[in-house]
């Protein structure tokens, strides 16, 4: 495998953040009212979010990304490759999110509800300035891990023609009659990518917490 | 409806065959990592410096990589080096590999949750350390990372429909290849998400219960 | 006759010795916890070690078996020799072991293994004994801890009480010479903890090589032969039990004795 090719697997990589980001954000902003969903004392609204979420984690991400490009693009509605991919992995990520926030919500701890009660503060005062910066701490490492997942399953992408890193991995392996390296090389380059995510992470969490220990 | 309901009958079969080689890859897949991950997760642990830096590396890229590129990477890359497997093998290698990878970490961390005075007490008795491992520290440690396990494995299910892209007439590769025939994507792709779900929906419900019952033993 | 025996020390004077501790020094990084450590016991001796929490008498328990290797010194168990300064062969320790049985504050049964398997399965693996021969001995020992009818049952089903109660039987199985104990009733309710001290009197008036770490002050003065009262990684004081803690000599042994007995 010469230099071009790797320079032309290197250039999948704006397409895989591309979609990576996109569906990272759509589950983060998603992932928000499901939760709540899943919280609220009213049992229709509670167990509407149990199944869209358990629904969603139980079907494989490839199979919803063929059910957006495939599926409802034979005679429904026409969607691209790359919005198809964006949506079904989005979806997916809303649902782990979802719990993701539930687990971080349950993570605080009792007292600091009974805290809020017991000195009176307004609801949204005591959500914005008290909870939240404690729920973003928890909730930091657990979703920079999912965000590293996400961006390997981003790969799925490539099985209905974006150009990202898997796809033209394949493209290049198909080209050279090399299936060793264009794969090799794709797969370190995933792995590269994933380890400055996790510092940062990483760093984020350590400073986090020692401003809490603080 | 009933017009659905009839395409669907008349696929099934072949859609249940392709489940039941989703079912087999995923079973294979674990039946050969989960072991390898045990090895993974007491070896990282190894005094050797050579052992410990190669099980880091096997779990580091069983992880850091997708399964996608694994998957293409022994099925397509493979024969470059004289290794021919069947879409079939190169499935069971690859989601072996990436099985091996996540539950050694899995593993490692339910050996880790055993109490100090378990292995105080073997020692005490005077177990030597293989007898510590196989009677005391490995069954209550897989007992702790059982629930989590579990989990995996309906990931892992979820996983093999990756080998679509390696030509493994799989449950997706089914449906995909009636879509094509039929043009009609949108009921056969249903079915197949709809018999992933009927494996995943009740396996995750009971990783939850297996959760729960443990969390009130411990 | 009988009340010759009562009377006098329960252990004869010309018994060998079964256990000798000599300049014993342990430290956890620059933590002094044992400094230089001496005493000896004689074969069916019932030592009590006693003191405030801190005074390093768990260590010291610990660090005969070598669960806490010592940083110095040497001891001795039944004839074999375990020095600090010296490279512990893995025989070695697994024959230390062997001579010594622990029970733990925590009790530490298996909570995989059946009642049985518990007693059963370390004879089998650290003795060889056959399947058979160790269920044998494991009913036996159940049956004289009063438990027989616990066999079958997992360690989550019985109390805290029966579960150290079976934890004795685990290392009396194992035939040990010493039985080591620490604080074996600290983690019970003091009316279950009278039936653990019941079998470990029982045990004791049965001849066992006993060294009891404990705050049962009751326990000190009338089941054990002797008592070290250990403080600050030193032993304060030692000598037959009804003396050390009828008349401690030191300022420092009166303070502790009286700030027990008065609870």
């Amino acid at each position: 495998m010469s230099w071009d090719f790797a320079i032309l697997i290197l250039s999948g990589l704006p397409w895989t953040i591309v979609v990576t980001i996109g569906a990272f954000a759509m589950g983060l902003i998603l992932g928000a009212p499901l939760c709540a969903m899943h919280i609220s004392r009213n049992p229709i609204l509670h167990f509407l979010a149990l199944a869209i979420i358990i629904f969603l984690r139980s079907i494989p991400p490839i199979v919803w990304v063929f059910l957006l490009f495939f599926g409802l693009g034979s005679g429904f509605i026409s969607i691209g490759a790359i919005p198809a991919t964006i949506i079904a992995l989005g979806v997916v990520t809303a649902a782990n999110m979802a719990e993701i926030y539930r687990g971080s919500l349950s993570s605080i701890h009792a007292g600091q509800w009974e805290a809020i009660s017991a000195l009176g503060l307004p609801p949204v005062s005591s959500f914005k300035d008290i909870i939240l910066p404690q729920l973003f701490r928890v909730t930091l490492p657990s979703a920079a891990s999912y965000l590293i997942g996400l961006f390997k399953d981003s790969a799925i992408a490539s099985t209905v023609g974006v150009m990202d890193i898997a796809f033209l991995a394949n493209f290049v392996a198909r080209k050279s009659f090399d299936g060793l390296t264009p794969f090799a090389f794709a797969a370190v380059l995933y792995i590269l990518i994933s380890i400055p995510i996790a510092l940062v992470a990483r760093i984020a969490d350590a400073r986090l917490r020692q401003k809490v220990a603080q | 409806m009933s017009d659905i309901l009839s395409f669907w009958g008349t696929y099934l079969p072949q859609i249940l065959d392709g489940l039941g080689i989703s079912l087999k890859v995923t079973g294979a897949s674990l039946a050969i990592g989960i072991p390898a991950g045990l090895a993974l997760a007491l070896m990282v642990q190894a005094k050797s410096r050579f052992l410990r830096w190669f099980c880091l590396a096997v779990v580091e890229i069983g992880r850091g990589a997708p399964a996608l590129i694994l998957l293409q990477f022994a099925y397509f890359g493979l024969p470059n080096v004289g290794v021919s497997l069947t879409s079939f093998a190169a499935a069971v290698a690859a989601l072996s590999w990436s099985t091996a990878a996540y539950t050694s970490e899995i593993i490692r961390a339910g050996l880790q949750a055993v109490p100090r005075g378990q292995i105080e007490a073997s020692d005490a008795l005077g177990l030597s350390f293989a007898d510590q491992l196989r009677f005391v520290l490995v069954p209550q440690g897989l007992r702790v990372a059982a629930p989590a396990l579990l989990g995996f494995a309906v990931l892992m299910l979820q996983a093999s429909s990756l080998a679509f892209t390696i030509a493994l007439p799989e449950l997706l590769s089914q449906a995909y290849i009636i879509g094509t025939t039929t043009f009609r994507y949108m009921p056969i792709l249903c079915l197949a998400g709809l018999l992933y779900a009927c494996i995943c929906i009740p396996a995750t419900l009971l990783v939850g219960w297996f959760e729960r019952r443990l969390a009130r033993h411990a | 006759m009988i009340a010759e025996i009562q009377a006098g020390p329960r252990v004869p004077e010309a018994a060998p010795n079964i256990l000798e501790v000599r300049n014993l020094r342990k430290s956890f990084g620059v933590h002094e916890v044992l400094k230089n450590i001496n005493f000896a016991m004689r074969k069916g001796e019932v030592v009590a070690v006693i003191g405030p929490s801190g005074s390093g008498k768990s260590t010291l328990l610990r660090c005969l078996n070598q669960l806490e290797p010592a940083s110095g010194g040497e001891i001795t168990i039944d004839g074999l020799t375990i020095r600090a300064d010296h490279q512990l062969r893995r025989a070695e320790l697994m024959g230390l072991r062997r001579k010594a049985g622990m029970v733990f504050q925590s009790f530490n049964l298996f909570p995989h293994l059946s009642v049985l398997r518990n007693i059963s399965l370390p004879q089998e693996r650290v003795l060889g004994r056959s399947r058979a021969e160790a269920e044998k001995r494991a009913h036996a020992l159940l049956e004289r801890v009063g438990l027989a009818d616990k066999a079958s049952q997992y360690p989550a089903r019985c109390s805290g009480g029966q579960q150290q109660r079976i934890a004795i039987a685990r290392a009396l199985a194992l035939d040990p010479q010493v039985m080591l104990f620490d604080e074996p009733t600290s983690a019970l309710d003091p009316e279950v903890g009278l039936e653990v001290l019941a079998v470990m009197k029982e045990l004791a008036e049965g001849g066992m090589t006993m060294v009891v770490v404990t705050h049962e002050m009751h326990f000190a003065e009338t089941v054990s032969d002797r008592v070290l009262l250990m403080a600050d990684g030193h032993i304060l004081e030692e000598g037959p039990s009804a003396e050390v803690m009828r008349n401690p000599k030191s300022e420092r042994a009166q303070r502790f004795l009286k700030a027990v007995m008065n609870r």
